[in-house]
C-alpha cells in the first residue's frame, strides 16, 4: 500500500479514517490552511483564495488573563494599531482644544475627557473591522473556522473549538501567522493578578485612572503618552533605556517631550511587588536600582508593556521538529518564510528576525501566496522598513539608526545632517518645540546616499511616508538638496537640511 | 410557529417603537423601499433581495426578532436628511442590519444569500 510506503506518522492516521482515504487518493481538504486571521494570516488567505486556491484560516482568541477578548482581525485590529491611533488621536484632540483657545475658539470653562465615550466609540470601529473581515473571508471563498489551531504532522490541523469540539484539516500546505501576546513578568508578585496589558487597556468600560505603565518600548510609551493626554495621572517605570532598538538620541527627545507634557518617568526603576489595598487601589512596590532604595506609590492601574512573546504554545511545533529560536522562541525561517519542515511556513510577528509590523506582514502574506499558488519567486524585502512611534511628539524613520551607521561604516564614513525646526502651528498656540527634530544620516563621500532619515514632530507617519519612497529608490543627499520643499510645512525642512553634526554649527532653522 | 418573531414596520418611528419594546432581544431588520399596492417596491435591489433573505429566514437564532421595515417613498429616502440615513447611519436600500452591532449587509451584499445566512448563523 502507498501509505505503508510513507512515512513514520502513517500508522496515526488510521485513526482518523477520513483522513486516511483522503491521504490515500493524494487530495487534502485544503490547498493551503492558515493558523492565525490577523493581519497576516487574512492576507495570505485572502490573495491564494484569488488566486484560485482552496484555503481555510483558523482565528481563535484566548481571552487575556483579566478575561478580555475579541473578534477577527489578529492584534493590530483589536488590540493594537488601531484602538492605539485612535486613542492617539482622542489626546491629540485634547491638545487641539487647549490650543484653539489661542486660534479664536472661544470655548468655555475646562474641557474635561469621558473615557467610556472614547471607548465605546473605539470598541464600535473595531467591531465593524471585525464585521467588514469577516464579509470579505466570506466573498473571496474563504473558510473562516473559529477554532484554536494546532499542528497534529506536516499536513494535518486539528482546529478545537472552545467547547473543545475537535475539527480536523488536512492541507498540502500549513501557513502560521499566530503573532504574539503581551507578555507578564514572572517574577512580580500580584503582577498577573492585578495588572493589565495592552490586550485589556483598549477594552476597559472605565477609566483606567492613575496608571503606573511598566515598560518603555513603543507600547508602553504610547500608551502612556494617550493616557497623559487625555488627563490621567500617568507614570512610566524604565528599567534602563527607552526605545530599545531605535536610535537613541531620538528616543530622548520623545521622552523629553512626553516628561515636558506631563508625563512622569520613574529612570532605573524596577517593580517588585503589587498588592491591592482595602480601597480597591493598587499598591506597587518598587526598586531604585540606583539608589537601591524601596519605593511605595499607589496606582489605580498598573498596565504592563515589558515585551511580547510568541503565540506557539499550542502548536505542537516540537512535535513536528519546527526549528524555534531558543532566546525568542519564535520560528526560525528562511527568506521564503519557509520553516524547518518543507510544506509549513510562517511569517508575522510569530517568525524570528523580522519586524514586528503589519504592513510587512501582509505584504509578506501576499507574496507567499503567490508563490505557494501561482508559482511567483518574488521574495519579501525587508529593508527599507519606515515605521512610527505614536507618542505624543510622533516619531518616525526609515532605514539605520545613528548608531548601527556608525557600526557598519565608521563615524567617519557617514554625514549626519540635522535640524531643530518649529512647527508653524506651534507658534500661535505658545507651544515649546524644543524635541521637534530632523536627522538625516548620509555616506561620506560620493552622492552621499542617505542610510537612515529620523523625524520627530506631528503627523511624522504622514512626513516620513513619501520619504520611504525615496529611500527604497536609493535617494542620496544631493536628491535632497534638488528637491523642492512644500510651503509652509514641517516636511520641507528634510530637503533644506545643511547642517551637519561634524560641523558642531547651530542646527536650530531660522526663518524662511 | 416559527423560532423568531416577525413584526412588519414602516417609517422610522414606528421602527423606533419596535425596537424599544423588545430590549434586550437579538434584532435583524430589513429595510426596504415601500412596496406599492401591487406589494412591488420602488427599489429594484429590494426586490432581488427579499426572496434571498427571505430563504435565509430558518437560520435566524432561536429567540430573535426580524423586523420588516418599510422606510418610505423614493423621494423620502432620497432625501440625505431621512432619520434613517441621519440617525441609523443607513447608506442605501437594501440594507439587512443586526441592531446595536456593526453587522450589516448593503445592497449587493443582500443578494448573497451566503452571507445572509453568515449574518444569521454567527456571533
Amino acid at each position: 500500500m502507498a501509505a505503508l510506503c510513507r512515512g513514520r506518522h502513517r500508522w496515526r492516521r488510521t485513526i482518523h479514517f477520513r483522513v486516511f482515504t483522503r491521504n490515500l487518493t493524494g487530495k487534502y481538504d485544503y490547498d493551503l490552511v492558515v493558523i492565525g486571521g490577523g493581519s497576516g494570516g487574512l492576507a495570505c488567505s485572502k490573495e491564494a483564495a484569488q488566486l484560485g486556491q482552496r484555503v481555510a484560516v483558523l482565528d481563535y482568541v484566548e481571552p487575556s488573563a483579566k478575561g478580555t477578548k475579541w473578534g477577527l482581525g489578529g492584534t493590530c485590529v483589536n488590540v493594537g494599531c488601531i484602538p492605539k491611533k485612535l486613542m492617539h488621536q482622542a489626546a491629540l484632540l485634547g491638545a487641539a482644544v487647549k490650543d484653539a483657545k489661542k486660534y479664536g475658539w472661544q470655548i468655555s470653562g475646562t474641557v474635561c475627557h469621558d473615557w467610556p465615550t472614547m471607548a465605546a466609540a473605539v470598541q464600535n470601529h473595531v467591531r465593524s473591522l471585525n464585521w467588514g473581515h469577516r464579509v470579505q473571508l466570506q466573498d473571496k471563498k474563504v473558510k473562516y473556522l473559529n477554532l484554536r489551531g494546532s499542528l497534529m504532522d506536516e499536513h494535518t490541523v486539528k482546529g478545537l473549538s472552545k467547547a473543545g469540539k475537535e475539527t480536523i484539516l488536512t492541507a498540502k500546505n500549513i501557513v502560521i501567522a499566530t503573532g504574539g501576546r503581551p507578555k507578564y513578568p514572572t517574577n512580580i508578585p500580584g503582577a498577573m493578578e492585578h495588572g493589565i496589558t495592552s490586550d485589556d487597556i483598549f477594552w476597559l468600560k472605565k477609566s483606567p485612572g492613575k496608571t503606573l505603565v511598566v515598560g518603555s518600548s513603543y507600547v508602553g510609551l504610547e500608551c502612556a503618552g494617550f493616557l497623559t493626554g487625555i488627563g490621567l495621572d500617568t507614570t512610566v517605570m524604565v528599567r534602563s533605556i527607552a526605545l530599545r532598538g531605535f536610535d537613541q538620541q531620538m528616543a530622548a527627545l520623545v521622552t523629553d517631550y512626553m516628561e515636558a507634557y506631563g508625563t512622569k518617568f520613574a529612570w532605573q526603576c524596577a517593580p517588585k511587588r503589587v498588592d491591592r489595598l482595602p480601597s480597591g487601589d493598587l499598591q506597587v512596590t518598587w526598586t531604585d536600582t540606583q539608589t537601591g532604595n524601596e519605593h511605595k506609590d499607589t496606582y489605580n492601574s498598573v498596565l504592563w508593556a515589558v515585551g511580547r512573546a510568541p503565540e506557539t504554545k499550542a502548536l505542537g511545533l516540537d512535535k513536528l521538529g519546527v526549528k524555534l529560536n531558543k532566546k525568542t522562541g519564535k520560528i526560525v525561517v528562511g527568506a521564503d518564510e519557509s520553516t524547518s519542515v518543507p510544506n509549513i511556513f510562517a511569517f508575522g510577528d510569530i517568525s524570528e528576525g523580522r519586524p514586528e509590523l503589519t504592513p510587512t506582514a501582509i505584504k509578506a502574506g501576499k507574496l507567499l501566496a503567490r508563490r505557494l499558488a501561482a508559482n511567483s519567486t518574488e521574495l519579501m524585502n525587508y529593508d527599507n522598513v519606515p515605521t512610527t512611534v505614536f507618542t505624543p511628539l510622533e516619531y518616525a524613520c526609515v532605514g539605520l539608526s545613528e548608531e548601527e551607521a556608525e557600526k557598519r561604516h565608521g563615524k567617519d564614513g557617514i554625514e549626519v545632517y540635522h535640524a531643530f525646526y518649529k512647527p508653524l502651528e506651534f507658534t500661535i498656540a505658545e507651544r515649546d518645540a524644543s524635541q521637534c527634530y530632523i536627522k538625516v544620516i548620509c555616506e561620506q563621500g560620493g552622492d552621499q546616499r542617505i542610510l537612515g532619515l529620523h523625524f520627530t514632530g506631528p503627523n511624522a507617519g504622514e512626513v516620513t511616508q513619501g520619504f520611504a519612497l525615496g529611500f527604497q529608490c536609493g535617494a542620496t543627499y544631493s536628491h535632497l538638496l534638488q528637491t523642492v520643499g512644500i510651503h509652509p510645512t514641517c516636511a520641507e525642512e528634510v530637503v533644506k537640511m545643511n547642517i551637519t553634526k561634524r560641523s558642531g554649527l547651530d542646527a536650530t532653522v531660522t526663518g524662511c | 410557529m416559527t423560532h423568531y418573531e416577525e413584526v412588519n414596520v414602516h417609517g422610522y418611528e414606528e421602527f423606533c417603537q419596535a425596537v424599544s419594546e423588545r430590549k434586550g432581544k437579538d434584532i435583524f431588520t430589513y429595510f426596504s423601499g415601500d412596496k406599492d399596492d401591487k406589494g412591488k417596491s420602488w427599489c429594484p435591489d429590494c426586490v432581488k433581495a427579499e426572496p434571498v433573505v427571505r430563504g435565509e429566514m430558518t437560520h435566524l437564532p432561536e429567540g430573535s426578532v426580524f423586523i420588516y421595515c418599510q422606510v418610505g417613498e423614493r423621494a423620502y429616502w432620497k432625501d440625505p436628511n431621512n432619520d434613517f440615513k441621519k440617525t441609523l447611519k443607513l447608506s442605501g436600500v437594501p440594507t439587512l442590519l443586526r441592531y446595536g452591532t456593526p453587522q450589516k449587509l448593503v445592497e449587493e451584499e443582500c443578494f448573497k444569500a451566503d452571507l445572509v445566512r453568515m449574518m444569521f448563523t454567527e456571533d
